[in-house]
Formats: C-alpha cells, sequence, structure tokens
C-alpha cells in the first residue's frame, strides 16, 4: 500500500505547478492526431491527479487508454513555462496502472526478452540473419507485417557507404588516445546497429579518446521503466552500474532513449550521481576538423530528425547539427517538424500500432515534401531509425535512414 | 456522473464515430477545466465533430434532445467560458483545422475554426502577411476560440481586437441551421450581425467558417526593452507616452514578481530581476516612421526614470522578449499551484493609482499579486497566486479579487478586457450593467438562441432572465 501512496506522492510532486495552460498542446503529437484533449499533456495530468487523488479510478479503462497513448516524447516539457515534470507524473502513473491491472501481454514478452542478455541476444542474431536474406527489404510494406519487415530492413548498414571509405578513414588516427572512454552498447543498438557503434568508436578514437569494452553491460531499462515496469528497470540499472564499476572518462551512448535513461538512473536507483554524471552522448563528444573527413557524403542532402530523447529529454540540440554541419559539402535539411516524434517511442509501436502510425505518417508527409528531395534522414536513435525508415519505405520513398555518426566516416 | 438523456451517447456517437465519443469519467474529467484554474466541472459528454457538416448534425440531434451544449477550442480560454455541467454536452472544434483559402491580394484568409492562432500567422507570413490579434496564448488557442471571445492581445493596442479583423462568418445555430453573416468583402450593408456574434461567448452559435482580414508585416520593427525602480513609474511613462500621440504596436508591463517566474523559466529573456517593472515598446511601421517615433520614444523613457533601456532590432532578440512575455502566464505555476486571474480595463490616466490600490489590497490579504497586462490600453490582469487545497487562503484570494474589481469599476473601469465575462466573471455584471441593460442582453441572445441551450449559465448572471421576465421587466 505505501508503496502507491509513494507513488501518487511522485505523481504529486512532478506535476504541482502545472496551471493548466494549455501551452503543452500543440507540442503534443498524439494531441495532434487525434485532436483530443484527453490524449493532450494537460489533460493527461487531470487523469494522473485523479489517478493520485483517488478521484479517477485505476480501473476506468479511459484512464489506461489515454495514459497508455502517451508516446513519453516529453515534447511538452521544454515549452511548460512552469516545468512540469511531465515524464516522472508519467512514470509513477504508469507503475501504478502496472500494479493494478498488470502490464499488457505483448509488452510483457518484449520487456521479458530485454531483460535477459541471453533472450535478446540470439533474436537479435536470427533477425540480423533475416536481415542478411533481403527478404525484409522485400517485404516491406504498410501492413502490419510489412511495417515490421521495413523495421529490420531499415536498420541495414548504408547501401551508399563503401568499404574503402572505412579504410581511407582508419589510416588517419594520428592523435594519441590518452583519455578513456567507454561506449554503452546497449540492446538493440549492439544487435542491430553494431555498424554504428564501429562508427562511434572511429569516431571517439579521431576525437582522441581510448575506447574501452566494458563487459557485463546490457539493456538500459527504459523500456521498462516507461512501460511501468520499474523493478525491471531497476535491476537492469544495477547490472550496468556493477558492468561500469572501476572506469573513468565519460560514458558514450549514441542512442538517445538509452542515453536520456543513463543520465536519470540517479533518480531510479542508489549510487547513480557518479555513473550519470559520466554519461555523453556522442554528439557532445565529437566536434571534427573537416579537412580530417571523407568528401564522400559532399553530394548528399540530409534533412535531421531529433530524437526526442535527445532534443526533449537530454536538451540536446546545437551538438549534433554543428557535428553535421562540419561535414564538407553536405547540405543538411532541419525541417520545422524536426523535433516532433516520430511514433517510435521505444514499444509504443508495437502496443499502440494504430496512434503509432498515424502520428508517424505527419512525419513521413513533411519528408516527402523538402524541397529539396533529402537523400538520407538522419536521427541518432534505434527505434527512429527503424520506424522512420519502415515509413518512408512504406510510403515508396527511396530515402535512407542513417545515424547521424555514420556521416563522420 | 451524466445526466443526458439514455441512448444520446451512441445517437452522437452515430454521426461522429466512436472515437470522437467521449462519456467515460477520465475523458470528462478532462474537459473539466479551461485555462482558468477553477472548481473542475465535468460535462456530460464530449463530441468531437471532424466537418462542419458533422457539427450541424450534432447541434440538430442536440436541439431536438432538448440537450443545452458548450462549444470548445483548444480550452486557453481563461474566464470558464468552455466548460459545462453535467447535463451539457461539449462539442470541441478542434479538428476542423483547415485553412481554406488564402487571398493576398484582397488581404484575407478562410479559415475552420479549430485553426491555431499562431498557425495562421505562419502560414500567410511567407506571402508578406500576418493576422495581427495575437494573444498570449496564441500558440495553443484557436481563431473559433479568439472571435467567441473577441479576444485581444499586446498587438491590439495599435491594430485593433478580433472584431476588427472578421470580415464574414458561417454561423450554425442553436437549432442547427445555418446562416452567413457580413461579406467577404467586409462592406456588408444593414445591422453589423458580425459585430454582434464576435465576443458573444457561445451564447449565439458555433462558427464553422470565419473569414478574417489580414495585414501586411510591417517594413521595420523595433522593440525596446525598459526597467524601472518603480511601478508607479513605469505605469506613468505609459500614459506620458499615449499622450505624445505615437501609437506603439504593443505597450506592456510585467511587474517584479512576474519578471521572476519568467526568468526562473525556460523563456527567460533577460528581464532584469532587481526591476521594480519592466515595460516592453515596439514600435512598427515604416523604416522611418519606427525612427521619428524612437526619437520620442526613447527619451520620453530615460526622463521618466527608466534605468535601462535595451533596443531589439533583430527577429531573434524580438522573438525572445516576446516569448517571456507571452509564457507568462504559464510560468505563474512556479510561484503556486492555483492562479486567479482578473482582466478589468481602467482609464491609462488612472493606472498608477489602480496599481497602488492593488498592492495595498494584496498585502492587506497577505497574497502575492503579481500584474502582467496590456498598459497600453489599460487593461490588467493581476494574478494572484495560491494553493487552493488551503481554504482559508482561497477565501481570502476571492475576497481580494473583488475589492480589486470594485477598485476598477469605481475608478471608471469594465470586469474584462479581452478574457470574456465567462463563468469567472458573470456575478460582476450587475457591477457595470443595471436590471434594463442586462435585460437587453438577455432579448437579444434569445433572438439568436430562444430555448438558451448554448453556453447556458455563463455570461448573463444566474437566472437573471428568468427573473427579470417573471418581473415585468419586460
Amino acid at each position: 500500500m505505501s508503496g502507491s501512496e509513494q507513488l501518487a506522492r511522485q505523481m504529486d510532486q512532478a506535476l504541482a505547478s502545472c496551471v493548466h495552460c494549455g501551452f503543452c498542446l500543440p507540442a503534443c503529437p498524439t494531441y495532434l492526431a487525434t485532436s483530443d484533449e484527453a490524449d493532450s499533456p494537460r489533460g493527461r495530468i487531470v487523469l494522473m491527479r485523479g489517478l493520485s487523488a483517488g478521484t479517477l479510478s485505476p480501473d476506468d479503462a479511459a484512464v489506461a487508454q489515454h495514459l497508455d497513448a502517451c508516446l513519453g516524447c516529453r515534447g511538452c516539457e521544454p515549452v511548460c513555462p512552469s516545468g512540469v515534470e511531465y515524464s516522472k507524473g508519467l512514470e509513477a502513473a504508469r507503475a501504478m496502472l502496472a500494479r493494478r491491472r498488470g502490464i499488457p501481454f505483448v509488452a510483457r514478452m518484449v520487456l521479458a526478452v530485454f531483460r535477459r542478455k541471453w533472450l535478446w541476444r540470439p533474436i537479435m542474431a536470427m533477425t540480423r540473419m533475416l536481415r542478411a536474406t533481403g527478404i525484409p527489404a522485400q517485404l516491406a510494406g504498410s501492413g502490419r507485417l510489412g511495417f515490421m519487415m521495413g523495421m529490420v530492413a531499415a536498420s541495414r548498414e548504408s547501401r551508399v557507404k563503401s568499404r574503402e571509405l572505412r579504410v581511407e578513414r582508419q589510416g588517419k588516427n594520428s592523435r594519441l588516445s590518452t583519455l578513456n572512454s567507454q561506449l554503452f552498447t546497449g540492446c538493440v543498438m549492439q544487435g542491430l546497429f553494431s555498424h554504428v557503434h564501429d562508427a562511434t568508436r572511429r569516431a571517439l578514437e579521431q576525437a582522441g579518446y581510448n575506447v574501452q569494452e566494458v563487459r557485463g553491460q546490457g539493456c538500459c531499462g527504459a523500456l521498462h521503466l516507461h512501460a511501468g515496469d520499474d523493478e525491471g528497470a531497476r535491476a537492469l540499472a544495477r547490472e550496468n552500474l556493477a558492468a561500469f564499476r572501476g572506469t573513468e572518462g565519460p560514458i558514450v551512448v549514441n542512442s538517445a532513449g538509452c542515453g536520456a535513461m543513463l543520465k536519470e538512473y540517479a533518480h531510479l536507483v542508489e549510487d547513480a550521481e557518479d555513473f550519470s554524471a559520466r554519461v555523453r552522448d556522442i554528439s557532445e563528444l565529437v566536434q571534427p576538423d573537416p579537412s580530417q573527413l571523407s568528401t564522400l557524403n559532399s553530394q548528399l542532402v540530409a534533412a535531421y530528425d531529433a530524437p526526442c530523447h535527445l532534443q526533449h529529454a537530454q536538451r540536446i540540440h546545437a551538438q549534433p547539427l554543428a557535428m553535421l554541419k562540419s561535414v564538407p559539402g553536405l547540405t543538411l535539411l532541419v525541417p520545422p517538424g524536426s523535433s516532433q516524434c516520430c511514433g517510435s517511442a521505444g514499444i509504443y509501436s508495437l502496443v499502440e500500432p494504430g496512434l503509432s502510425r498515424e502520428v508517424l505518417a505527419a512525419k513521413i508527409a513533411e519528408l516527402a515534401a523538402l524541397e529539396p528531395r533529402p537523400d538520407v534522414v538522419l536521427t541518432g536513435n534505434p527505434g527512429c531509425l527503424m520506424q522512420i525508415g519502415a515509413g518512408l519505405r512504406a510510403a515508396g520513398l527511396d530515402i535512407e535512414v542513417r545515424h547521424p555518426i555514420e556521416m563522420l566516416d | 456522473m451524466t445526466l443526458l438523456p439514455h441512448g444520446l451517447g451512441q445517437r452522437l456517437a452515430a454521426i461522429v464515430g466512436d472515437r470522437y465519443t467521449r462519456l467515460r469519467p477520465g475523458e470528462l474529467a478532462v474537459y473539466g477545466q479551461d485555462g482558468l484554474p477553477a472548481e473542475p466541472s465535468p460535462p456530460g459528454a464530449v463530441v468531437l465533430p471532424g466537418s462542419r457538416e458533422e457539427v450541424i448534425a450534432v447541434v440538430k440531434l442536440l436541439h431536438e434532445a432538448g440537450v443545452p451544449w458548450v462549444a470548445r477550442g483548444a480550452g486557453t480560454g481563461l474566464s470558464g467560458g468552455a466548460v459545462a455541467s453535467s447535463d451539457s454536452v461539449i462539442i470541441g472544434l478542434t479538428r476542423l483545422t483547415r485553412i481554406l483559402d488564402l487571398s493576398v491580394g484582397s488581404r484575407r484568409a478562410v479559415v475552420e475554426p479549430g485553426v491555431v492562432n499562431a498557425r495562421l500567422s505562419a502560414y500567410t507570413i511567407p506571402h508578406g502577411l500576418v493576422y495581427a490579434p495575437d494573444p498570449s496564448s496564441q500558440t495553443a488557442c484557436t481563431l473559433g476560440g479568439n472571435v467567441a471571445e473577441n479576444a485581444g492581445g499586446p498587438h491590439c493596442l495599435k491594430y485593433g481586437v478580433t472584431t476588427n479583423h472578421i470580415l464574414a462568418l458561417e454561423v450554425v445555430l442553436p437549432d442547427g441551421s445555418v446562416v452567413q453573416l457580413g461579406s467577404p468583402s467586409g462592406d456588408a450593408w444593414g445591422p453589423d450581425l458580425v459585430g454582434l456574434f464576435v465576443g458573444s461567448e457561445g451564447m449565439f452559435g458555433i462558427a464553422t467558417r470565419i473569414t478574417l482580414r489580414l495585414v501586411p508585416v510591417p517594413e521595420a520593427v523595433r522593440t525596446y526593452l525598459a526597467d524601472f525602480g518603480s511601478v508607479r513609474a513605469a505605469s506613468e511613462s505609459v500614459s506620458a507616452i499615449v499622450a505624445t500621440g505615437v501609437i506603439p504596436a504593443a505597450l506592456e508591463m510585467m511587474d517584479q514578481a512576474c519578471v521572476r517566474a519568467v526568468e526562473a523559466s525556460i523563456y527567460a529573456a533577460g528581464y532584469p530581476i532587481d526591476a521594480a517593472a519592466v515595460l516592453i515598446v515596439e514600435l512598427d511601421g515604416s523604416r522611418e516612421g519606427v525612427a521619428a517615433d524612437s526619437d520620442v520614444v526613447a527619451p520620453l523613457l530615460a526622463a521618466h526614470g527608466a534605468r535601462q533601456l535595451r533596443v531589439a532590432d533583430d527577429p531573434a532578440e524580438r522573438a525572445r522578449l516576446w516569448q517571456g512575455r507571452k509564457k507568462a502566464f504559464g510560468a505563474m505555476g512556479r510561484i503556486a499551484p492555483d492562479l486567479a486571474v482578473q482582466d478589468a480595463v481602467v482609464p491609462r490616466s488612472v493606472l498608477p493609482d489602480v496599481l497602488d490600490r492593488i498592492t495595498v489590497v494584496g498585502e492587506r490579504h497577505d497574497l502575492v499579486v503579481s500584474n502582467v497586462f496590456h498598459a497600453g490600453d489599460g487593461n490588467l490582469h493581476p494574478n494572484i497566486s495560491f494553493d487552493r487545497r488551503d481554504l482559508r487562503r482561497t477565501a481570502q484570494v476571492h475576497a481580494a479579487l473583488s475589492e480589486i474589481m470594485e477598485a476598477c469599476v469605481a475608478q471608471g473601469g469594465s470586469i474584462t478586457g479581452e478574457h470574456g465575462v465567462g463563468a469567472d466573471k458573470r456575478d460582476y455584471m450587475p457591477l457595470v450593467f443595471n436590471a434594463a441593460s442586462l435585460d437587453a442582453m438577455c432579448r437579444v441572445r434569445r433572438v439568436w438562441d430562444p430555448l438558451e441551450r448554448a453556453n447556458p449559465g455563463k455570461v448573463l448572471p444566474v437566472n437573471a432572465c428568468r427573473e427579470w421576465r417573471a418581473g415585468g421587466v419586460e
């Protein structure tokens, strides 16, 4: 019982400063999709306050529906004049709902897999084998299966990039590496985007860092925390803290969602302050020298898409753009909707596929209408890469997706 | 607990679809307030029609079923006007978001009521045109709501409020019939029904198509930030500027409590937090005109004791100064969880005295009063921050609000400048209108809505119409 009281208190504290002004409404992708205030941050704050005060029941299907429908993109937080800590309130509300009604089946399965390395690693390996067959690229489309195949296909290393490019680049690692750093490898990034990890390591070495491998690390637990499985998230946080114990220097992340989570471990478990203070997004560390970069990307037109957990949660926006502006000859577009969520949101695209696709549709429409037409969309989060990649394929658009750090190769 | 006729929910859903019919307690709670912090009043149902045809069908159905209803935009209003009781239905217009026409040559646009104010200007600015009325909530509020409330905003000092920018309307009357008011060219003959409809606070019907006037983006803009050691010095310089004959595009004032809340927020604009008050003075027009006005205004501000004068000539710096001002209301949550907002208008000449009086009232009740307002047209917004869980304080807040309102009226002021009367200021109406005037308003209302089913219980004092009718005033 004290647990739910504690959750109610966390909700009250996080949401206390909301004066109901409604300035968050236009920043909310689900409100823009449904036009229903129950799907807006302010509306969800009413639901959460009702839960904590006991005037609304966690058994009210409407309460669960609209809190479940939140992407957790945190687009409402940076626009809030009163600094409401929306996501902290949401975490508590979801934990409260999860305790009452359990976590939905699909979500439970996914979360169980990512709790255990011996489960997700073989699944990722099988996905890679499937991807290598080229079948997902063939089956990519707009139906449920086609979209999932599109997601798998989108995780593939870019066709444009060539092997000699990397060879050329490796010869340039001339600086002495005296500073230590560690790469946080995560789950999906490790399983499907190891080429992004390689590019990250090369960029770090170029920036003068020695990149140490850290054994025993795993999923960051963000998926679990956002779905209401706060216990699962804590267990994973403790595993990662243990794995990085004894290391020093920046803990480098190239996945926006993981980075935001790692930086907030201190809210979740004890003795995590030092760890969280060391966490850096790759774009915070790398400021490349244009003269050192290949000119092979110079023909490309790229559209930047800001991952929510980079822009809203970590408030990192200028750094990736500065990094990309140093790429010789690259034409960089930042569409007005760049900071709008793509609808991926961790496991949201699996558990709320309808609304996820509606939110994505606005993004794809904007990308399709861009002038000049981009060759590639750059975004620093695995979920966004796969979601936008699948959306582009479903729309029949020949636009690639890549992680920004790959442009430094 | 819904008090609607049995089966009404299904009949509404048959028009707009299940997805856009809201009947469950959680969903109704969400619509229990608008931007005015007040006791929540959940409606009996919420419908979100997706087209003007669906709006018409919904209004007809409610008319036949004898059910009252309230039209609502984004729910950012500050008078409790877009809130319904449990025997009523909220008709949400947020799905009607199309800009139907833009005619650059004749400087007008046709929009649906759910179009967000700032979105219209974002759409027209590349064509050199802007929609001038700019309420502080313009990033979220809808144009339909602006029409209902006759919304103002900082730039209405020079350009006029919403009513000066609405040319024609298509209106669904409370019986479901559709009328066209005004003419697209803006020179309609006969009674000015558009003028009557604008500011009717949802009592006359629902505007489903709005034809608005756009103005050219000014050639030059210069924005001053002046800070003062006393509120009186700031308000005296407001009167002095207006007395020169220069009409600034905007003339806004914020006091220290307000400045500090903004400076603690993401919208921090670099206002000096040790100033007793800051003024934002914006001049716009031709290059020569702005230069000439600057030569008048800048020395005048200095002569009235401005400690510092910051000038913003570039758009980014100007936007920063304005963001701070426009998000000030939302930043008040940093002071306390609840906020009471006033909207009185007083003659500019008495601004200094009225502000002194507000300070005295606040101090006597030991309340945090912060002022952020349109000084140029004397439209005050004293905000009182409080925590509604503290019942004793809440009672003090209400006492202080009444005293402030009475002081404004005593100085020749009115009870609302731009937020509307709604539910919040309904009981102040007899302060400024006698029974015959209120009765006249009731009669006008019944011309549009004989059964008084559109936004019942707002604006006109409770039972006023019935009492006066019974009392034989007719």
